[in-house]
């Protein structure tokens, strides 16, 4: 067959169809172990959108490449990654440099990421005349709502959000925004500067506003086994099956907090997979939820609609829906994976034997490029992550520098289009540009008010407490990267009143390849608790460049021969 | 109001080691830390021996101050090993040498003459050609010519040793107060009395003897005993790469540029060795310039050209303290029961060594290290 490709895996020949990531042919062909750890153990994709770093394997003797973020190409020789990997053997380096010879490329306004907020936030200011450079890390960029498939893949029919992320791209590039995909953003130098990444060369980007819109990853709840290859969090299968067509195997459990898992829920029932549960913290049938549905019928009865039309599509289709539940525990066991519900207090409830299970407590924001620059964030405890402090317009405390969806508060993606629009038309005001005739923010300015109220009223149906480390036994790892155990956490919590950063030191957890992305909230939501001060934008780790590892010979421009 | 035999201001590694050798002979001991600028919790874990030829080149007329202090380091070096051994805890520590490389014949020379002269004063250090330093350090690029080795150099886990020596202190009883601000330092009947201020309030607390081991912040305590030690503070930039199989046997440094690498047990390699950092906002945290990244990493793998395929995963900023280059140990004029206690480059190499010093002092016993030269009374402005 043509569209097959083939590559080898540990020396097993797999098919592969263009456009995958290595990670969802991986995948499909039922291999979750992806690389060693030094602990003896394995791990395989978690998050599937490049963050976690623990699907790092070897490709063609290259080692530390994700699976999730490589494309698949035929003849690939891969293999799991040892723990720690071998770098290939090369005799000369690039020539050093300095900053100052790094490429500079400029712009009016510098947009990074390009999801439903940054494509947006382009499109608003590129409309009224002004020279936008949009950055992207994927190489297809849309983000996590509109989750572009690559054209290769051949999909078939785009589905709604995909068919509206294609059009909302198509009218920006139509406009003119200069989109860079696959370009990563390591570092900001000031309001209105970064470096990235893009095609192994590194260049300085400037412009004379930016907007910050790299939207939200996962949120880690850890419960024993939740390090087995074959545990991922709801986004990861979610992302395996719309952009890349890739089913992790035929029996799933889903178990979290939140719209997004019932809806993933239909999503991979409707591919053909047997959801056996789908296991939801919060107790929605309860009474007093019943005012919070109803007031998100009345912000959007469309969209509300859809969420019960879900869920009776997930209980047709044979999941069972468990409310009040948690995912307790979960074993390799002989056939696939066992996973243990129960009450988030405790006692044992039913016991699923499956071939996947995929976790989804929420979101966390991706402010750390907006950290690092200085601008100011308070903790949300309704959203219990950190948010942006903003104007009206979308820019943050730093002068110039604005910021507009999920990166900045959890928002949802409706809300992210709209602070898009109302950035960019600020960011024109201020620099002198004007809006295309009839066009102003006050409409948008008005839907997002109502998108607002609809999300704080589905946070009220979801309320569900925060399970923090309390699903964890001691012997849990908290730090997956560098492996740290809940009681190695809390004993160095313990003594005496650490900060964060001593906590860090004393026990390498958040020093791994995730960056503490995963952990670092988990423990300054601790360490909150035991001193009794309240959570603020020290208390997590301090945001320092690089905010994604990057490739040191990247940095040098060209690679090393 | 509490009282102490000694109170030591700065809880960084000469303050904690001054602190140990106190707590072992009995004294009560109260480590007073502001906790603001700090080299020891962000330094690169080399233990340095070979004068830096950097240094040479931008303060020639040093030369003969650095080649005086030469002999500190050694010592310094064995220090930590002994250290480890007595608190039977694992700081990676490694007499694994240190190569100090040349790129032309030019370097060679400049490394050839240096070492020359630190044989002379008896270090163990050779000079390796090309196809020699293949043999030893086959990581090594083609762009390195030949290398300097100096046999004792080495490097350590800073997490680990500090966290030993922490815990060990605090086993031994020594009273941390960490987080707190000394706002006034003063004579009192035979001791010294100093006030404090933490978020829970003020107090004040009296001691027999007093060591200034506050880093960078060394000065403006002095400052309150009227006398002058110009420590300065430079902000200062390290990476690390995500661990790799064993790849850099030694600690690497180079004639001409800064760098220093080394690869720590787990694998992760370390590249620092001075690239600037910068101070932000009005607390003056230290900051990682992401300018730094650039020169710093693309020196790393123009030297080790593997390098390029790893990624780095972390930078942090730590605070080094400057002085005239060498130590500050000894006496405070005028003041016979206070001690400043700074060490003089490579401040974590010294670190034990110096708190060790500094704790005889206190002690009144023999140093055991002719330091009439660190003395602080050397800035006194001539009457
Ligand atoms: C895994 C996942 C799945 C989700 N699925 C749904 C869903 O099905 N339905 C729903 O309503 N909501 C979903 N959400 C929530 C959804 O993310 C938001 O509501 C919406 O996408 C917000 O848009 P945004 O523009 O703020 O961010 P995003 O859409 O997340 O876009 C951010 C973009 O920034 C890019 N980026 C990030 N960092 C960098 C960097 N350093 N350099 C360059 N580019 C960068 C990313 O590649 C991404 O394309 C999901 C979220 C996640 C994390
Ligand atoms: C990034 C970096 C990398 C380095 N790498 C190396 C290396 O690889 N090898 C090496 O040998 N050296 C290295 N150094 C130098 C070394 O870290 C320092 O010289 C050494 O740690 C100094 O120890 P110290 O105890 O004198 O001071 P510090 O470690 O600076 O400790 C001083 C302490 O005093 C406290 N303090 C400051 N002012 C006050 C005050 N007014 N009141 C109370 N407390 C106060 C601070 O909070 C701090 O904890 C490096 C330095 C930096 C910054
Ligand atoms: S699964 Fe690839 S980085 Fe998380």
């Amino acid at each position: 067959m043509s569209d097959r490709l083939t590559i080898t895996f540990e020396g097993r020949m797999l098919g592969a169809r263009p456009g995958q990531s290595l990670g969802a042919a991986l995948a499909a062909a039922g291999e979750h172990a992806l690389r060693h750890t030094s602990g003896g153990d394995c791990r395989g994709m978690f998050c599937g959108m490049g963050v976690c770093q623990e699907c790092l394997v070897t490709v063609d003797g290259a080692p530390n490449q994700r699976a999730c973020m490589v494309k698949v190409a035929d003849g690939m020789v891969v293999h799991r990654q040892a723990a720690p990997g071998e770098t290939p053997t090369a005799r000369v380096g690039a020539a050093p440099i300095l900053f100052a010879d790094l490429a500079t490329r400029s712009a009016d306004v510098l947009v990074i990421g390009g999801g439903a907020g940054g494509l947006s936030a382009a499109l608003a200011a590129r409309s009224c005349g002004l020279d936008v450079l949009l950055l992207d890390e994927r190489q297809t960029a849309g983000g996590q709502y509109y989750k572009q498939p690559s054209e290769a893949l051949k999909v078939g029919p785009l589905d709604r959000q995909q068919r509206d992320g294609s059009v909302l791209r198509q009218r920006c590039e139509a406009a003119g925004v200069r989109i860079i995909d696959g370009a990563e953003t390591f570092a900001a130098l000031d309001a209105s500067s970064v470096m990235a990444t893009h095609a192994g060369r590194t260049a300085v980007y400037r412009a004379r506003a930016m907007v910050i819109a790299t939207g939200a990853y996962e949120r880690a709840v850890p419960i024993p086994g939740w390090t087995l290859p074959g545990v991922m969090t709801t986004g990861a299968l979610q992302t395996l099956w719309r952009s890349h067509r890739a089913l992790p195997g035929r029996r799933i459990l889903i178990a979290g907090n939140g719209p997004l898992n019932l809806q993933v829920a239909c999503e991979v029932m409707a591919a053909g997979t047997d959801v056996v549960a789908v296991a939801e913290a919060a107790d929605m049938l309860g009474p007093a939820r019943l005012g919070a549905a109803l007031r998100m019928a009345m912000q959007d009865p469309a969209l509300t609609t859809t969420g019960i039309a879900l869920m009776a599509r997930a209980w047709r289709g044979g999941a069972k829906l468990l409310f009040g539940q948690v995912a307790r525990a979960i074993s390799a066991v002989e056939g696939g994976l066992q996973v243990e519900l129960g009450n988030a207090k405790g006692g044992h409830g039913e016991r699923f034997v499956v071939d996947a299970v995929a976790l989804g407590y929420g979101f966390q924001p991706s402010n750390e490029l907006l950290r690092a620059l200085g601008a100011r964030h308070d903790f949300d405890p309704g959203i219990r992550a950190l948010r942006t402090v903003r104007t009206r317009e979308c820019e943050t405390t730093v002068p110039n520098l604005f910021a507009v969806g999920d990166a900045c508060g959890l928002g949802g993606a409706p809300a992210a289009l709209e602070e898009g629009q109302i950035a960019g038309l600020a960011i024109a005001e201020r620099l002198g540009a004007s809006p295309p005739a009839g066009v102003s923010a006050d409409a948008a300015h008005r839907r997002l008010q109502r998108h607002r109220r609809f999300q704080t009223a589905l946070w009220h149906l979801y309320d569900a407490p925060s399970p923090g480390l309390s699903l964890a036994d001691d012997a849990t790892l908290i730090c997956r990267c560098e492996q740290i155990s809940k009681g190695t956490l809390i004993a160095a919590m313990a003594d005496g009143e650490p900060s964060i950063g001593a906590v860090k030191r004393r026990t390498r957890a958040g020093m791994g390849r995730c960056q503490g992305r995963y952990c670092g909230p988990l423990i300054a939501a601790h360490l909150a608790d035991a001193t009794g001060r309240p959570l603020h934008e020290h208390a997590l780790f301090a945001p320092r460049a690089p905010v994604k590892p990057v490739t040191i010979s990247d940095l040098v421009g060209g690679s090393s021969s | 109001m509490s009282s102490f035999d000694v109170l030591v201001a700065g809880g960084g590694i000469v303050g904690m080691a001054a602190a140990l050798d106190l707590a072992r002979e009995g004294r009560s001991v109260v480590i007073v830390d502001e906790g603001r600028h700090s080299g020891t919790t962000a330094n690169a874990g080399s233990l340095h021996i070979q004068m830096q030829s950097r240094f040479i080149r931008m303060y020639p007329e040093q030369v003969a101050d650095l080649e005086r202090s030469l002999p500190l380091y050694p010592a310094g070096a064995a220090r930590w090993r002994e250290l480890e051994a007595e608190l039977g805890a694992d700081m990676e520590i490694r007499s694994c040498g240190g190569l100090m490389v040349a790129e032309d014949a030019e370097q060679f020379a400049f490394l050839a003459d240096k070492c020359a002269r630190e044989r002379r004063l008896g270090l163990d250090v050779h000079m390796l050609e090309r196809a020699e330093l293949a043999r030893t350090a086959p990581y090594l690029g083609d762009a390195v010519h030949g290398a300097e080795l100096c046999v004792e150099e080495g490097k350590l886990n800073p997490l680990k040793a500090n966290e030993a020596i922490r815990t060990t202190l605090q086993a031994l009883g020594v009273q941390r107060l960490d987080e707190t601000v000394i706002t006034a330092l003063s004579p009192a009947g035979h001791g010294i009395e100093a006030r404090l201020s933490h978020r829970s309030g003020h107090r004040s607390l009296t001691a027999g003897q007093l060591i200034l081991a506050a880093g960078s912040g060394t000065g403006q305590l002095a400052a309150m005993l009227g006398v002058a030690i110009p420590t300065g503070a430079e902000p200062l930039h390290v990476n690390v790469t995500e661990a790799t199989a064993p790849l850099i046997g030694h600690l690497v440094q180079h004639a001409e540029r800064m760098i220093t690498m080394k690869q720590l047990g787990a694998g992760q390699v370390v590249i620092g060795g001075g690239w600037p950092a910068r101070f932000t906002g009005p607390e003056e945290f230290p900051a990682v310039d992401p300018a730094s990244m650039i020169g710093n990493l693309s020196l790393a793998q123009h030297i080790v050209p593997r390098l390029g395929a790893l990624r780095v995963i972390r930078t942090w900023a730590g605070v080094n303290t400057t002085t005239d280059g060498q130590c500050v140990l000894g006496n405070l004029p005028g003041h016979d029961n206070v001690f400043a206690a700074v060490p003089g480059d490579a401040g974590y190499t010294l670190g034990p060594l110096v708190g060790r010093v500094a704790a005889a002092l206190a002690m009144g016993r023999d140093p055991g290290h002719d330091i009439a030269r660190f003395t602080p009374s050397r800035f006194a402005a001539p009457a």
